[in-house]
């Protein structure tokens, strides 16, 4: 139950981030609104991890270098997002969000791209992302 | 329309590459470790990005409230949540919990219109096509999972170090 609140709230709160990032952007511009909300994140995390302690001390020089930069596509999704939500509203842009999202993701775990682990292809996925598109074709209709 | 889509599909691309990487970097580092590292980058592109195509504009921040200096905090919350949830639930269970619920609150405020976003107002197309996608997410994250596969299924959750 504990488990369920937690993703539950965790949802609800990517949602009202995204919704956020859109109310500030009417007021200061969205590209500084990805770039305070993000900062103020970052601060806070670097706060929490000095408390925490939780990576290893050379662990990010495990990483190739490539993957570190993972987190600068932030900027994009939030622009790109903000901007969705502002043409045609919230509902809209998190499923075309999600569909995207699952489907790539998908994509690489089939084709085993950037060293994932190969997922065999099954038919309910297939069934899964002919429901998810159905879905944003009935809120059309 | 068209373009709000378009626009949209970008951003969840962009969402499951960043989830990729972000795992890599979890692999060797922790939940925190990641998050502060992905979070200081997006802040450094959208910094120089905002340089490039306002200027001086990037400063210009007479329109601030004071919840606008906090508001990124949402992520961290988004980090604590995930990660219990995902540890108590496992990563299938969990990221269908949490996409239903992204979704519901976005049907929710849309029909709000709460701080001062444009109201749209409820219809019930939208509310039964929300439910099926939520139909076609639990079918697609269980149905397709083999027996032994759970962590296979696990990286693709959004914009933070929280894939197990």
């Amino acid at each position: 139950m504990r488990g369920i609140i937690f993703a539950f709230l965790g949802g609800a709160c990517i949602t009202l981030q995204g919704v956020a990032n859109a109310r500030i952007s009417q007021d200061i511009g969205t590209w500084q609104a990805a770039t305070i909300t993000q900062l103020t994140g970052f601060l806070m995390a670097l706060l929490i991890l000095l408390f925490v302690r939780d990576g290893k001390k050379d662990g990010f020089k495990k990483v190739k270098p490539l993957y570190l930069l993972g987190g600068s596509f932030g900027a994009i999704v939030i622009f790109t997002e903000v901007t969705a939500i502002q043409m045609m509203g919230v509902t809209y842009t998190i499923s075309a969000l999600l569909i995207a999202q699952l489907f790539l993701t998908f994509l690489i775990d089939v084709r085993g791209w950037f060293g994932v682990k190969k997922l065999k292809l099954r038919v309910p996925h297939f069934i899964g992302i002919g429901m998810m598109i159905a879905g944003v074709v009935i809120m059309k209709f | 329309m068209l373009a709000g889509i378009l626009l949209a599909l970008i951003a969840g691309s962009f969402v499951a590459l960043q989830n990729i990487f972000n795992s890599k970097v979890n692999q060797h580092t922790g939940s925190w470790s990641t998050t502060t590292l992905v979070l200081g980058m997006g802040f450094i592109a959208s910094l120089i990005i905002s340089l490039i195509v306002e200027g001086k504009g990037t400063f210009a921040l007479q329109n601030m409230q004071p919840w606008y200096w906090i508001s990124g905090m949402i992520g961290v919350g988004v980090v604590i949540c995930l990660v219990q949830g995902v540890k108590l639930l496992g990563p299938t269970f969990a990221i269908s919990i949490v996409m239903t619920s992204q979704l519901a609150f976005a049907l929710l405020w849309d029909s709000m219109g709460w701080l001062g976003l444009e109201k749209v107002p409820f219809n019930f197309n939208q509310f039964l096509g929300v439910l099926v996608i939520v139909g076609g997410i639990i079918v697609f994250k269980f149905g397709g999972k083999a027996k032994g596969t759970e962590a296979a299924q696990a990286p693709v959750l959004g914009r933070t170090g929280t894939q197990e």
